[in-house]
């Protein structure tokens, strides 16, 4: 992209994230063209928009089209079934013409709508389009009511008269997803970051700004240190696109994410723990989205299985 | 070497010719030792790789032209440490000495002193150390007090340093010494490359807990440094010192991390299955990969020319966070080496886990990168 455009597309999605969220900002996002932009440098297109968003605390569909364009099925704003929180397989089984769905969505569906399920076979991953009205959908409370998402089950549909489903490649959609997701715990770890920074120079304690307390430092350092880490791994993540990168950068995001909202939290102490301060919304978030195709001790501990089954680091990135 | 001195290169091309001719080279460039080897072993070990590497133009890439070196980009020093470690042929910590050292001297140093000198290190002609830290001066660098006086035909420093790497193998030495009142703290420093054979120089080399005596105790008694031996200008010497920290968390962390790489494998290679807990094995290569993520885009912005500064920090913590993880899964899934082996290999791993406890200590503790990112990463405003 070139920078002037560049710099046009990300004050429009910064407008749009600081001021929509939900379907409103959806509707900003397809003014933007960021659907447009995914295509042509899904890089810069999901990187911006998912930092801003976890900045601003916004939802929107945007995860759902970025699984749909990493199946290569991006042009179908429909409906996507994530995996359920804590994993990472398809969300659909499907056995002969049954299916069944297990996932989440990122929107609400409307009547009339289509669902995009990727479902696991015998052989191979397939997406299958099956009608909103054929599945069992439940607008999800849960610890991040804001969120605004919807668990999606559906047991034995039948799929006749269904087009045939496409193999699809799954881990694909899962990595660019996860790369996704680790924007936005960036994002959500920088807003705690500065929430908690403004409060130490703010309050006094012992006649001085809390800030200037070593202990109160060195939280906020370690969190700064945590949140570089994540940068990092998402910048190699981006540039050698592995699956395996990807779920490192997912892993390393997401415990910085956790490790910032505890620091954060206690620097914050009292007023960060009334739901008048906007901290406890960033809490709330960075538990779901660390959850969102795997958390980091479980995508941790799969990786480290996997290393201790083939005897062999992930390949390096060349300098 | 295929291109001729001066070409210019690339660091694909760099990559790909340097990792043939150490192949072809593989039995002149190996160690004489198995393990670790003694401390002599290693020293003579690294001023033959310096030799070899030099002489084959690898090691003169990436250095200026006024110097010795061949020019073109500082990658080319980050792969070639890279690639010397990741085969095992020398100890990067003493390797990336010169990562640090040859900066300073073409920063700081007189032209023609530089031009003469940085060859001779670059070449394994010569080891140099570096003299900052003192008995008590630590984590305060501006209170030093090793003392430089103006007398008519230069200067005379008494004094002590400590924890000076090397110092029993070094010719030369660089040096910070107070020149300015006790009080002037870091108003009144000034750097000086000091020859290691002049008369009233005391070196006692430091038993430690890891075994080799690498760090010394340097004692200085009324030592003539001519005035042109001064780095930078009489008084000036904490913008040497601050220029030349962050050299330290850049090409010889790369360095680093290569070397944290191959004994991550290792283990993994040798380690009984039962005695890997996966979520710490891997947590580990996490860690360890965003650290390398980090310090490749480090070694990026030097290359580019970006001015390193207090953000190496960053770098500094993610190395020892890092270092310290590997060994603690070393002393896990290989505790019958690490505790009662006492062949070479299982030394060696314990030198390192051991050494490894010194990763959060030296070059800027942890507390202290911490202090500087709060300070001016995270503008925190005084601590006190």
């Amino acid at each position: 992209m070139e920078a002037d455009l560049f710099d046009q597309f990300v004050r429009g999605l910064r407008h749009a994230t600081e001021h929509h969220t939900g379907e409103a900002l959806d509707a900003s996002l397809e003014e933007l063209g960021w659907r447009v932009a995914m295509a042509h440098d899904p890089r810069v297109a999901v990187s911006t928009l998912f930092e801003l968003q976890g900045r601003a605390n916004a939802t929107s569909s945007a995860l759902g089209q970025v699984v749909a364009h990493a199946l290569g099925l991006g042009d179908e704003p429909e409906t996507v079934v994530l995996s359920p929180i804590g994993q990472w397989y398809p969300p659909g089984a499907l056995d002969g013409l049954h299916l069944g769905v297990d996932g989440l969505a990122t929107r609400p569906a409307r009547s009339g709508d289509t669902a995009l399920v990727v479902a696991s076979t015998s052989e191979s991953d397939v997406a299958v389009t099956v009608a909103t009205s054929s599945l069992r959908l439940r607008q999800v409370v849960g610890v991040d009511p804001g969120l605004g998402l919807v668990q999606v089950t559906g047991l034995g549909l039948d799929t006749t008269g269904q087009s045939e489903g496409v193999t699809v490649d799954w881990a694909a959609a899962v990595a660019l997803g996860r790369l996704a997701l680790a924007h936005e715990l960036v994002g959500t770890s920088r807003t705690m970051l500065e929430l908690a920074r403004q409060h130490a120079l703010d309050r006094i304690q012992f006649g001085r700004p809390i800030a200037s307390f070593q202990a109160v430092r060195h939280r906020l350092a370690e969190t700064l240190v945590g949140i570089e880490m994540a940068e990092a791994a998402l910048e190699a993540a981006w540039l050698d696109r592995s699956t395996d990168t990807a779920a490192m950068a997912k892993a390393v995001a997401g415990r910085a994410a956790r490790t910032t909202a505890r620091h954060c939290q206690q620097v914050l102490a009292g007023i960060g723990f009334t739901a008048e301060h906007p901290l406890h919304r960033f809490v709330r978030r960075t538990l779901v989205l660390d959850g969102m195709f795997g958390t980091a001790a479980s995508i941790t501990r799969a990786q480290g299985a996997a290393m201790i089954d083939s005897r062999a680091l992930p390949p390096l990135l060349p300098l | 070497m295929t291109n001729p001195p001066g070409a210019a290169m690339d660091i694909g091309e760099f990559r790909s010719s340097l990792d043939v001719w150490l192949e072809d080279n593989r039995s002149a460039l190996a160690p004489a030792y198995e393990g670790g080897g003694t401390l002599d072993q290693q020293m003579a070990q690294l001023a033959k790789v310096r030799r070899l590497t030099y002489e084959a133009g690898w090691m003169r890439r990436g250095w200026p032209e006024r110097v010795g070196g061949l020019g073109g980009t500082t990658l080319m020093r980050a792969y070639l440490g890279e690639a010397l470690t990741a085969r095992d042929l020398i100890e990067p910590g003493f390797y990336s000495m010169t990562e640090v050292l040859a900066p300073t001297m073409i920063d700081y140093a007189p032209p023609e002193l530089a031009a003469a000198m940085v060859p001779e290190l670059l070449r394994g002609e010569e080891t140099w150390c570096q003299g900052f830290s003192e008995p008590g001066t630590g984590s305060n660098l501006a209170s030093l007090s090793c003392r430089a006086v103006r007398s008519d035909e230069g200067w005379r420093v008494t004094g002590q340093k400590v924890w000076t790497s090397l110092a029993q193998y070094a010719q030369r030495c660089v040096l910070l010494t107070r020149t300015g009142t006790p009080e002037s703290a870091h108003k009144g420093i000034t750097a000086l490359f000091v020859d290691m054979d002049s008369p009233g120089i005391t070196v006692r080399p430091i038993d430690t807990m890891h075994g080799p005596a690498e760090f010394s105790e340097v004692f200085f008694d009324q030592v003539h440094v001519p005035l042109d031996r001064t780095l930078g200008q009489p008084g000036a010497g904490w913008a040497v010192a601050m220029d030349l920290l962050p050299y330290e968390r850049s090409t010889s962390l790369w360095h680093r991390a290569a070397f944290l790489h191959r004994r991550l494998q290792e283990v993994l290679d040798v380690a009984p299955a039962e005695a890997l807990d996966p979520a710490v094995l891997g947590e580990v290569t996490q860690v360890l990969y965003a650290f390398r993520a980090r310090s490749r885009a480090t070694q990026h912005r030097m290359a580019a020319g970006e001015h390193l500064g207090p953000e190496t920090s960053v770098d500094k913590v993610l190395l020892a966070t890092s270092e310290q993880a590997v060994f603690d899964l070393v002393a896990e899934a290989l505790a019958p080496e690490v505790t009662v082996g006492d062949d070479p290999a299982s030394e060696q791993w314990r030198t390192q886990y051991l050494y490894s406890r010194a990763a959060s200590i030296y070059g800027g503790s942890a507390e202290i990168q911490r202090n500087i990112i709060a300070r001016r990463l995270l503008d925190l405003g005084a601590d006190r």
